[in-house]
């Protein structure tokens, strides 16, 4: 019962070798043949004009000096060797950084427990599972200006739990501020992460917890031994979601903190905006953009990289 | 501080939708030869309601026809600078005077309006100069005021300064004697809604007026960021570490906004005494808590400051909102025409109806005509005494720095940057 996180044979990974059984194409034989690169032209052409062609011109952008006005000058590397030495800059990488992988520690775990929860099959479990799912419905626009309000010094919550909240100055400091950011998110998108968790493991097999349950394994070793494993494909792609999320987090900091205070939760997107379109320095504003694209396709290759999730690894050898 | 920030940011996500709209509204302006309208473009807000009427008045005798074009939002500004280079471009659009238009200046895309002057005098005579001046650049007028006056006031709740026996503040040491009593009563002493930043600025514009005089900012503005490190500049600052650290504003502040109602909840609630803001606070209290609003709301000006050189009298604020032309318009005579619409009795009765101060010379013939006439009054001799209007700093300046400039008067009160800090943070702003 332990297959699931023993590896497969040398010959199946990575390889083509170990995948043709799971393709319906190769088992229903010759008579299907493979989509041709037809198929995928519409997608490619759309994909050309609004990701690659914008990147390219955004790419220009930055060696300029354009307020919008008039034509763009060409500028060299000022922008770019500007932004070297902008501590705003690092400092906002690091702060988006953070903000992601605070927003993975806490969203991950609550929604394994939840939607492992949910994936139980009482009647209650279903009403409640459907209020836990609200939060997403709300914009985040929506979600920002409720907590705002919520957390209000003087007329929310913390006017009235003055033991916990102190002066309620949640949004005036740097770690009040960062954690209300992380704990909106968190609200926010924990119902979704939660929704996926819920299908994978309704898609465990039963055969693997009746079989513990033989051995004499609890709940307990269950969920570790059989329903962690399990979820593991799933916990990859959900945390890649919540890395590329987090990373372009903007909504919730520009209603809730405005970058502020000071300049505490301005995160690179949030610092992007600014640039380009505050101060019209969109050339400045590009280069972030740049910047910001390579962090988060080197996070994320880093992240497929080390969880094995490009050699897509299947989680049900054996059965 | 500005007009625009009396809306909640809620609206930026509305931003794209809405210039799509608007672009969609004015497609014909560059593009339609012959056809005959000038667009008109405003900030979309209730006053919209007097834009339209004064339009309409124009449209019934003019052979060019008018076209009133709103953009919702807060980023009105973002929004424009989009599209004045573009085909999309209006005719004659709402600004802030001063620093909110000089790029376009610089950029060559505006009309300076000595011609038209010259045809109409009127057009610059019926207006007040401290106001007709905001839109002066090197030495050109490029816009004529078309909305109400927002002077900055120091409003206080009157119930809550009867109840610790206080009168309003006259002088700096009144202000810090009334900070004092009404902490020991249990009050935050000021409302403000740190958390927007620009009413952080208003306390520095104030300050550093009655400490330096209008003097230091206009050199500050013109190039010379000498006049930041000047002993002026330090004392300003040193008073209002002062009042910070006398524990005037609470200490939540950053965490409130004015603009989600925050802050004016604060003061109609009687939590506070006192808060610092534009002359719209009236009318978002009046929306909030009419009862409060004509029984409760007291105002006055900003309290003098021991050995000031600014004249006790200065206010700050926003001057006006002003309609400047784009130097491609094709109905330039039209458009003058529309521009003398903004000294008529009729744009000077419809603004009072809603509770706007238009700063016409023939304004006070009709205050008595208006919904809160000795409130209007009290605003109008001291806009029209005053020897100096500072614009808001962050009006005053491109907006380019802008962020730059809300950062530091948020990171001083914070305590994040002392003196020096905010004196180098000042210093290296973009001049333009």
């Amino acid at each position: 019962m332990t297959t699931t996180s023993t590896a497969p044979p040398p010959a199946a990974r990575g390889g083509r070798a170990g995948r043709p059984l799971r393709r319906p194409a190769r088992r229903s034989g010759a008579a299907v043949t493979r989509p041709g690169f037809g198929w995928a032209v519409p997608a490619t052409l759309f994909f050309a004009l609004f990701a690659v062609l914008p990147l390219v011109l955004v790419a220009v952008l930055s060696f300029t000096d354009w307020d919008g006005l008039g034509a763009p000058r060409f500028a060299g590397l000022a922008n770019w060797r500007a932004l070297l030495h902008d501590p705003t800059m690092i400092r906002s990488l690091w702060l988006s950084v953070l903000i992601t992988v605070l927003g993975v520690a806490v969203q991950t775990p609550l929604s394994i427990l939840l939607g492992v929860w949910a994936a139980g099959r009482q009647r209650n479990r279903a009403v409640l599972s459907a209020v836990f799912f609200v939060p997403l419905l709300l914009s985040a626009t929506a979600v920002s200006v409720l907590w705002r309000a919520v957390l209000d010094p003087n007329f929310g919550v913390p006017a009235q739990a003055r033991w916990l909240f102190g002066d309620g100055n949640l949004l005036g400091m740097r770690s009040g501020a960062i954690g209300v950011l992380v704990f909106v998110g968190a609200w926010q998108y924990t119902p979704f992460h939660t929704l996926i968790y819920q299908g994978a493991a309704r898609a465990i097999p039963e055969v693997l917890y009746q079989a513990a349950q033989i051995d004499g394994a609890g709940t307990v070793r269950q969920f570790f031994h059989i329903t962690l494993p399990q979820l593991r494909n799933t916990m990859i792609t959900s945390m890649i979601l919540m890395v590329v999320g987090g990373l372009t987090t903007f909504d919730t900091v520009l209603i809730l903190t405005q970058g502020g205070p000071g300049t505490d939760t301005t995160i690179s997107a949030y610092y992007m905006y600014e640039r380009a379109f505050k101060s019209f320095d969109f050339g400045g504003g590009s280069a972030i953009a740049l910047v910001l694209v390579l962090v988060a396709t080197v996070i994320s290759l880093v992240v497929v990289r080390v969880s094995g999730y490009d050699r897509m690894r299947g989680s049900t050898e054996g059965l | 501080m500005m007009k625009r920030a009396r809306f909640s940011r809620v609206a930026a996500g509305g931003v794209v939708l809405a210039l799509g709209l608007s672009l969609a509204a004015c497609g014909g302006t560059g593009s339609g030869a012959g056809s005959g309208r000038i667009h008109v473009l405003v900030y979309g807000d209730a006053t919209n309601k007097v834009e339209k009427q004064i339009v309409a008045t124009f449209n019934r005798t003019s052979k060019v026809k008018a076209v009133l074009d709103t953009i919702p939002g807060a980023d009105y500004q973002q929004k424009l600078q989009t599209i004045i280079t573009t085909k999309q471009a209006p005719d004659v659009f709402y600004n802030w005077g001063a620093g909110s238009i000089e790029p376009f200046v610089k950029a060559g895309l505006l009309m300076p309006l000595d011609g038209f002057i010259a045809k109409d005098p009127g057009l610059k005579s019926n207006f007040l100069p401290s106001v007709f001046n905001t839109a002066v650049i090197d030495g050109k007028p490029y816009g004529v005021p078309m909305r109400g006056t927002q002077p900055v006031l120091l409003f206080d709740n009157k119930k809550v300064l009867a109840d610790a026996g206080l009168s309003e503040p006259r002088t700096w040491a009144d202000l810090l004697a009334d900070v004092k009593a009404l902490k020991a009563a249990g009050k935050t002493p000021i409302a403000l809604g740190g958390g927007d930043q620009w009413p952080t600025q208003m306390w520095f514009e104030y300050v550093y007026d009655r400490v330096a005089g209008p003097g230091l900012f206009e050199k500050a503005l013109g190039g010379d960021t000498g006049v930041w490190a000047s002993a002026d500049s330090r004392r300003a600052l040193a008073l209002l570490k002062q009042l910070v650290d006398a524990g005037a504003f609470g200490s939540s502040y950053d965490s409130v906004k004015f603009t989600d109602g925050g802050s004016p909840a604060l003061l109609a609630t009687g939590k506070a005494a006192f808060e610092l803001m534009g002359s719209w606070e009236y009318s978002t209290e009046q929306d909030a808590d009419p009862g409060f609003t004509t029984s409760g709301l007291g105002y006055g000006p900003f309290p003098t400051v021991p050995d000031g050189k600014g004249d006790p009298h200065d206010v700050v604020g926003n001057t006006n909102n002003f309609y400047s032309v784009l130097k491609k318009t094709r109905y330039p005579d039209a458009v003058a025409q529309f521009l003398k619409l903004q000294y008529s009795d009729a744009f000077v009765k419809a603004h009072l109806a809603i509770g706007n101060l238009p700063t016409t010379t023939n304004t006070p013939k009709f205050l008595d005509t208006a919904a809160n006439p000795a409130y209007l009054k009290y605003q109008f001799d001291l806009v029209r005494q005053a020897p100096s209007f500072q614009l808001s700093w962050d009006q005053a300046y491109p907006p380019s720095a802008t962020t730059a400039i809300h950062t530091a008067v948020q990171e001083f009160f914070d305590g994040k940057t002392d003196a020096d800090g905010f004196i180098k943070a000042m210093q290296s702003l973009p001049a333009s």
